[in-house]
């Protein structure tokens, strides 16, 4: 089977509240925007029951129905939507190709936004019983199936506590494993104040899992006293997991600067250490991991994708595909040297008018239009011919002669 | 490469999932295999499934709600 390739300006690689932000900025500036998204689109906010702090919802709303709604929304604009898996993303001068199974996707520039996916315990037999044999990270998902059972989750943070308080109008029974101390817990207080409060939730302090046990589905969670040693074989029909997240990012390990728990670095215009390549949402290296925060991101990132596609259309037109001699005098405004070779060049081109043109390359705010161009040092002039590099010069000491020579041979 | 469609249409999880890991089985490698879908939470565990085994899974959205996912087997 040959891979078929397929040209846009931006693609946003994950569908959660982060990259459909991202997907409606980009589609709106009018950009040719595509949005891959492995499976569902919504991401992991489409694993809470009820959110609470979304703004603009006075009441509380299921995630998945908020999802439905940014959907919609980006959608309006002309993005397409794409549902596979990415395996690996490629990088050259100008361009990022953005891999799957079946098609090379060509993008100027690519936002990441592959989120989170939730950590596993690391206990014995564990693996046996994902896929839906008993161990599930969605409330949403599996709570009409758990009617009238008894089941446990694992976690004290706010998935934990908020999503076993919602798990408490199917169950009939929820048990609730803390390793912290008696009354500890890492959620919200108001969600461990309405789960203390209710009659079907019964708390396991100092507890974590040491083995998954059952023959095809799993019928117990033998939990470890980790102050006492103690084993205790409880007997459940689900086990939820909630204690916490790894970032989705493995594949771009070696491509972009990530921290030593694999989040990708951006600053706070959400690029990365690889120029045209942005990352936003819960892959990200920030403080707080929530539906709010991801949609800023988002935002930041699809406007400056579209700064960024401006920028290389323009390079594109103005540079590479200018005709005859030109010039691209590479220079730092805010140094004074540069600036005198500069006037010096704008002489010199003055005299051959209508013979060689002039490009200005500013990099006191970037490099990146100077480094297509494979410039070394500033003050610097590269001649081209017809888009094409023809020579790189560096020692500007006779610029007014060099140029001359250029015209003569050249113009 | 043989293809076969599997209607999960109205079924809830984990049911697509079992039946299509049930079909999965009886076929050779490279053989494709299409479940239709409406039930948004077999979109998160099918192709999670599908991919964590080994095969490769692209999705189509057949109307609003509705989805083909498409699995090839692979091993």
């Amino acid at each position: 089977m040959e891979k078929k390739t397929e040209h846009y300006d931006v693609v946003i690689v994950g569908g959660g509240p982060g990259g459909m932000t991202a997907a409606l900025y980009a589609g709106r500036a009018r950009l040719k925007t595509l949005l891959i998204e492995k499976s569902l689109i919504g991401g992991m906010a489409t694993y809470t029951s009820e959110v609470e702090n979304y703004p603009g919802f006075p009441e509380p709303i299921d995630g998945t129905e908020l999802m439905k709604s940014f959907d919609k929304q980006f959608r309006r604009f002309g993005v397409n939507v794409k549902l596979t898996d990415v395996r690996e993303i490629r990088v050259d001068c100008c361009t990022r190709t953005v891999s799957t199974f079946r098609t090379d996707y060509v993008a100027k520039a690519v936002v990441i936004a592959t989120g989170n996916k939730s950590r596993l315990t690391g206990a014995k037999n564990e693996d046996k019983f994902l896929n839906d044999k008993g161990i599930s990270f969605c409330a949403t998902c599996d709570a009409a199936r758990n009617t009238g059972k008894r089941i446990m989750v694992i976690g004290s943070g706010d998935a934990a506590i908020e999503e076993g308080t919602f798990l408490t109008k199917f169950a009939s029974e929820v048990i609730v494993s803390v390793m912290h101390d008696e009354g500890i817990m890492d959620a919200n207080k108001v969600a461990q104040e309405k789960a203390l409060a209710n009659p079907k939730m019964k708390f396991m302090w100092n507890t974590v899992v040491e083995s998954f046990e059952g023959e095809e589905e799993l019928k117990q969670v033998v939990l470890k006293n980790i102050k006492t040693g103690e084993l205790i074989p409880m007997d459940v029909d689900t086990c939820f997991l909630f204690i916490g997240y790894v970032p989705n990012t493995k594949m771009f390990e070696g491509l972009i600067d990530m921290t030593s728990r694999g989040y990708i670095k951006t600053n706070e215009d959400m690029e990365t250490s690889c120029t045209g390549i942005f990352a936003v949402g819960d892959c990200r290296d920030k403080t707080l991991r929530q539906i709010a925060t991801a949609v800023g991101d988002g935002a930041v990132a699809g406007y400056m994708a579209e700064k960024y596609v401006e920028e290389m259309d323009y390079v594109q037109k103005e540079i590479f595909e200018a005709k005859g001699l030109t010039m691209a005098f590479v220079y730092n405004a805010i140094d004074a040297v540069d600036r005198e070779f500069l006037s010096r060049a704008e002489k010199a081109q003055e005299l051959h008018k209508g013979k060689l043109g002039l490009r200005r390359i500013d990099i006191y705010k970037s490099d990146r239009i100077a480094c297509r161009l494979d410039y070394s040092k500033t003050p610097s002039l590269i001649f081209m011919q017809d888009g094409k590099v023809i020579e790189n010069v560096t020692d500007l000491s006779a610029i007014e002669n060099k140029i001359a020579e250029m015209v003569a041979k050249h113009g | 490469m043989a293809e076969k469609s599997l209607d999960c249409l109205g079924e809830a999880c984990p049911i697509p999932l079992v039946k299509a890991q049930k079909e999965m089985e009886r076929m050779a490698v490279n053989d494709v295999l299409i479940v239709n879908v409406d039930h948004s939470c077999a979109m998160k565990n099918l192709p999670d499934w599908a991919r964590s085994a080994g095969h490769a899974v692209e999705i189509e959205e057949v109307g609003e709600g509705e989805w083909d996912i498409i699995i090839q087997k692979l091993k």
